[in-house]
């Protein structure tokens, strides 16, 4: 019993972190986007006043506050992000990129690999009006790249995505697969009913 | 002027001398770039406009590129500090994009279309992602170190909630089917009796697996993904609570309703005691009491199990053979 009391005191203490700064970034980039690609400034999460970045001049200058709460800390068994795009040598960079952020961060990578890519093509008449033996074929090739991450707490996962899709190139997507890791909730650990089982009012 | 004439001419000479079949590596094709001469040399721009009338403003000759007074160590993180478009009098690399001409090269970086259109990773250099998660990691946090196998992680939190988010380009964040979520649990971590268990797995139905053992909800019923959980919760509540309930009517489960074959009061056995009696007619021929008897032996025992096998797992070798074997036994062949 000793074993698993003491996995809840450390799982308890696991705390949000949320940054104070942290806010005040999106909130600036707020006024030009309802899109989510902001043309005008791209940079990543305006924290600190670190001398190397100079877009930190932009936004206010005073050290970022990171409050902790009292709140747990979601737990992710595995996170999955699959990246997709029409260019294979940007998905090749993009995957250089994420890796490397991961590793910094100190996020267990489980795989990447690639899925085989996607054609979709089609065949249209090459003129206006008649002429239905000539057509022209289209091709569109989306190309996937798969990042498995896993054992990710709610704050770093936070973190690192948002990191990694502020710094998405155009023209490329994603989808962000979460497993989130729940305890069996106290209402269903036992049976509501009791010593009597057999019900006999609902029944009737 | 005279300068100018003289360029025109030398242009014109090297094209007629590549006309005239001299195997020289001179191309014929020109690219934009090649313009840049002319302008620089005259100041007052190309030379069709001038005769218009209006005299523009003499044009800045630009200065030396960035790139000449770059020094080697310098720090690229403020050259490229945010995403940007490729500026090739910025970046002191060689790079050559795009198709080569006929016996050419791929054109040079200056006024290059391929390489401005397609997206750099220039300011996410290493350097530059180490600082950038030098800065994030206070906002981190630890995974905890007694988690660190999944069958760990799968004791204490059996409940497994999957739900996907979405980011790509277009007029709108938002996309509907962020709104799912799965809802995925081991039926063997949750404090269930024989009865419920089996109860459960009827409630269930097609979302149960049986070779993980895993029964999943797949919440999409609400427009939000908060909605989406707590309705999956509710359901897990309710078919838990429901299924420890003994309702009056499950007293009538008839056989073809049972979960697994049991051969106790199944014709097999009826015929197998039926087939024995006859066999010992010719000896002791007495009523009920034989009946137990030839059930206790250890031949009609093996003849039950094997039976039972080939009836739950199905046919295949191991199972064909013990109940060959039993009824060798059983009928003394």
């Amino acid at each position: 019993m000793a074993a698993p009391m003491a996995v809840r005191r450390e799982l308890f203490s696991l705390t949000r972190i949320l940054g104070g700064i942290s806010h005040s970034g999106p909130r600036a980039l707020g006024a030009c986007s309802g899109h989510r690609k902001c043309n005008i400034i791209r940079s990543h999460l305006p924290l600190a006043s670190s001398t190397s970045f100079h877009t930190a001049t932009v936004f206010s200058s005073t050290p970022s506050s990171i409050t902790v709460t009292e709140e747990p800390d979601a737990l992710f068994q595995t996170v999955s992000l699959l990246v997709k795009g029409h260019d294979r040598s940007v998905l090749d960079s993009y995957e250089v990129f994420a890796s490397m952020a991961a590793k910094e961060l100190g996020i267990t990578i489980n795989k990447v690999h690639e899925l085989p890519k996607d054609m979709e093509r089609f065949t249209l008449l090459k003129s206006v009006h008649i002429f239905k033996k000539h057509r022209v074929q289209y091709e569109m090739r989306t190309h996937y790249r798969c990042i498995e991450l896993s054992h990710i707490t709610g704050c770093t996962a936070q973190v690192f995505l948002e990191y990694v899709q502020r710094n998405l190139p155009e023209g490329v997507a994603m989808e962000v697969t979460k497993t989130a890791m729940e305890k069996v909730p106290d209402h269903i650990l036992e049976p509501m009913w009791g010593d009597h089982p057999i019900d006999d009012k609902l029944s009737q | 002027m005279a300068s100018h004439t003289s360029k025109t001419f030398l242009s014109l000479g090297r094209i007629n001398a590549s006309g005239l079949g001299l195997r020289r590596p001179v191309s014929r094709v020109t690219y934009a770039t090649d313009s840049s001469v002319n302008a620089s040399a005259g100041n007052k721009g190309p030379p069709d406009r001038g005769g218009r009338g209006f005299l523009r403003r003499p044009r800045r000759t630009a200065g030396e590129p960035r790139t000449e007074k770059m020094a080697v160590d310098q720090d690229w993180t403020a050259v490229y500090p945010a995403a940007a478009v490729f500026r090739p009098s910025s970046v002191p690399l060689p790079v050559r994009m795009g198709y080569p001409v006929r016996g050419g090269v791929p054109p040079e970086r200056k006024g290059n279309l391929e390489l401005i259109k397609i997206p750099n990773f220039l300011h996410l250099t290493p350097a530059a992602i180490k600082k950038h998660c030098e800065a994030l990691k206070p906002f981190c946090t630890e995974w905890p170190s007694a988690l660190d196998t999944d069958a760990r992680c799968d004791e204490l939190f059996p409940i497994k909630v999957e739900s996907t988010d979405y980011v790509s380009d277009g007029p709108s964040v938002r996309n509907p089917s962020a709104r799912i979520v799965h809802l995925k649990v081991k039926l063997a971590s949750l404090n269930l009796d024989d009865h419920a268990s089996k109860k459960m797995l009827k409630l269930v139905g097609k979302r149960y697996c049986k070779d993980t053992d895993t029964f999943t909800i797949a919440a999409d019923s609400c427009p939000l993904r908060q909605q989406n959980q707590d309705y999956a919760m509710y359901l897990l509540t309710v078919l838990y609570h429901e299924s420890w309930k003994t309702e009056t009517w499950e007293a009538e489960k008839t056989v073809a309703d049972m979960e697994e074959y049991s051969w106790d009061d199944s014709p097999s056995q009826r015929n197998l005691l039926d087939m024995l009696v006859r066999m010992k007619a010719a000896g002791e021929g007495e009523g009920e009491g034989v009946r137990e008897q030839l059930l206790a032996r250890r031949e009609v025992q093996e003849y039950k199990d094997s039976v039972t096998r080939l009836k739950n797992e199905g046919e295949s070798e191991s199972t064909t053979l013990q109940y060959k074997e039993a009824v060798k036994k059983v009928l003394n062949l």
